[in-house]
């Protein structure tokens, strides 16, 4: 976890547009001495960030390492909820994991848990999900809506539309949503979403919402069952894109979605999620657990639901599938 | 014929009123339904039991298939009779949301509860999934589950009994 003077000097950073700032000041803003201020500097190094220190005129930072350290996510970070305690670790076993323990002991609204490599990342159904060092992101984050659990399926799909959005906004690559939430870059997945809530029976204790994106993998990096269904955005784009970037993207992103549908409720998310989804009017199966139904894909209810016409004309909504995409 | 959400959607609406019996036929297949006659004798309190137990038996056709009314129609009245019977002195855990019932954390694992397991406030005893959504539902109560209501899979409702938990 950031300590809160790194926090304020990063801060400080932050508003200082590029502009050196004097050790003196950095002192006064982060209430420490200067030789505090120069050990965090050294610090900073350490963990690859290019600093200029020039006598008279102080410090600025000219490049930053490309983990994605509380630190280097902080720089330049532009929400004011999400993201603004980060919770980071090298190597973890699942983000997800250490966001329930947080979670649990009162973590507060829009804390981030972000690890370079996840040993055991999972998907849907205890699904294995590949995760290798410095190659994604992986994260979890906290979210406290005021809201009775029979809605929080919803903020699966505002996750879904904020990673097209980000994924945009860095990268300029167009992706699409498969229901309800996964990511596809012409048909191959670059980015999970799975989501659990702590609840009680009538109110949300803690949304959380893990999400996984291939950013800078390479084709060998994936694994030979996954070449045909699996992509990066380093992959489709042909070039390496800074996940502390995207993270921040994603961010300002889901903040700004998940405050319209606070004031405004789903219906403005919905056409959204519309307007990026894959499967809309095509021909698709849903696998279940108790079965496969195949039919075309009409749309999503108010609250979320996969609606799909069968053969015989009716509609079936489905809570809860895979979907394949019908080959044309 | 009649489809199961037909049918549903019919045993609800007799559930609401204040008809007792029902018959209904169309295309030769005939849909009888009887409110459980015992049910008024039972006391104030318990009477709101007896209404939450139509649902489970309602939902318990596997939404899926376009099973023919009759065969649905019969189990309904039977279960309804025994639920009464038991659930007076025992706790329901319902389902928070509409969602995907699963027993155990993953397909291949083992349940997390089943008939005779004890369970503590905390203990997990399912998950409810939609939309990748994943609740891990608590028994908030401590005893010792008599029954499970609904199958690995199943689509359940909100506020429906997926539990039935005998309190210590």
């Amino acid at each position: 976890m950031q300590t809160d003077l790194r926090k304020k000097l990063i801060d400080a950073f932050n508003l200082s547009n590029g502009e050196f700032l004097s050790g003196q000041k950095l002192a006064e803003i982060a209430g420490c001495s200067r030789t505090a201020v120069w050990k965090h500097m050294e610090d900073l190094r350490h963990d690859g960030f290019v600093i200029e220190a020039v006598r008279k005129k102080g410090y600025r930072i000219v490049k930053v390492p490309g983990k994605v350290s509380g630190d280097e996510i902080s720089l330049g970070l532009k929400t004011e909820r999400l993201g603004r305690t980060i919770h980071y670790e090298e190597s973890v076993e699942s983000t997800q994991k250490i966001a329930h323990r947080l979670a649990a002991e009162g973590a507060p609204e829009g804390t981030l848990i972000v690890a370079d490599e996840q040993t055991m990342g999972r998907g849907r159904l205890g699904r294995k999900w590949h995760s290798p060092k410095y190659t994604g992101i992986w994260t979890s984050l906290i979210l406290r809506p005021d809201l009775p659990p029979a809605k929080a399926p919803q903020l699966t799909l505002i996750a879904a539309v904020a990673a097209v959005q980000a994924i945009e906004d860095v990268t300029e690559l167009t992706s699409q949503i498969k229901w309800p939430n996964d990511i596809l870059i012409g048909k191959k997945k670059v980015t999970g979403i799975l989501t659990e809530l702590q609840a009680e029976s009538d109110r949300i204790n803690a949304i959380i919402i893990g999400i996984g994106m291939n950013v800078n993998q390479r084709v060998t990096d994936f694994p030979p069952e996954l070449f045909e269904t699996a992509t990066s955005l380093s992959i489709e784009k042909g070039e390496d894109t800074s996940r502390a970037s995207l993270i921040q993207a994603l961010l300002l992103r889901f903040e700004n979605l998940y405050d319209i549908y606070l004031s405004q409720g789903f219906l403005p998310i919905k056409l959204l999620w519309e307007s990026y989804a894959i499967s809309i009017g095509q021909r698709i199966i849903a696998r279940t657990l108790t079965g496969d139904y195949k039919g075309i894909a009409q749309g999503i209810t108010d609250d979320g639901v996969l609606k799909l016409e069968e053969e015989d004309g009716n509609i079936r909504q489905i809570y809860s599938a895979d979907i394949l995409l019908e080959e044309e | 014929m009649l489809k199961v959400q037909e049918i549903r959607e019919l045993i609800k609406l007799i559930d609401q009123s204040t008809i007792d019996e029902f018959s209904y036929e169309v295309e030769g297949v005939k849909v009888k339904m009887k409110k459980g006659a015992n049910m008024q004798t039972v006391q104030a309190p318990v009477n709101t039991v007896s209404v939450e137990t139509v649902q489970p038996a309602a939902v318990q056709t596997p939404a899926p298939v376009q099973t023919p009314a009759v065969a649905v129609a019969a189990p309904v009245q039977e279960q309804k009779k025994e639920e009464v019977k038991d659930t007076a002195n025992l706790h329901k855990i319902t389902s928070p949301m509409v969602g995907t019932f699963y027993q155990s954390p993953t397909p291949d694992a083992d349940a997390y509860v089943k008939a005779g397991s004890k369970v503590k406030k905390d203990s997990i005893v399912c998950i409810v999934e939609a939309m990748k959504l994943f609740n891990e539902i608590e028994a908030e109560i401590d005893g010792e589950i008599v029954e499970v209501l609904v199958k690995d899979g199943q689509l359940v409702e909100y506020g429906q009994p997926l539990f039935l938990v005998k309190p210590e």
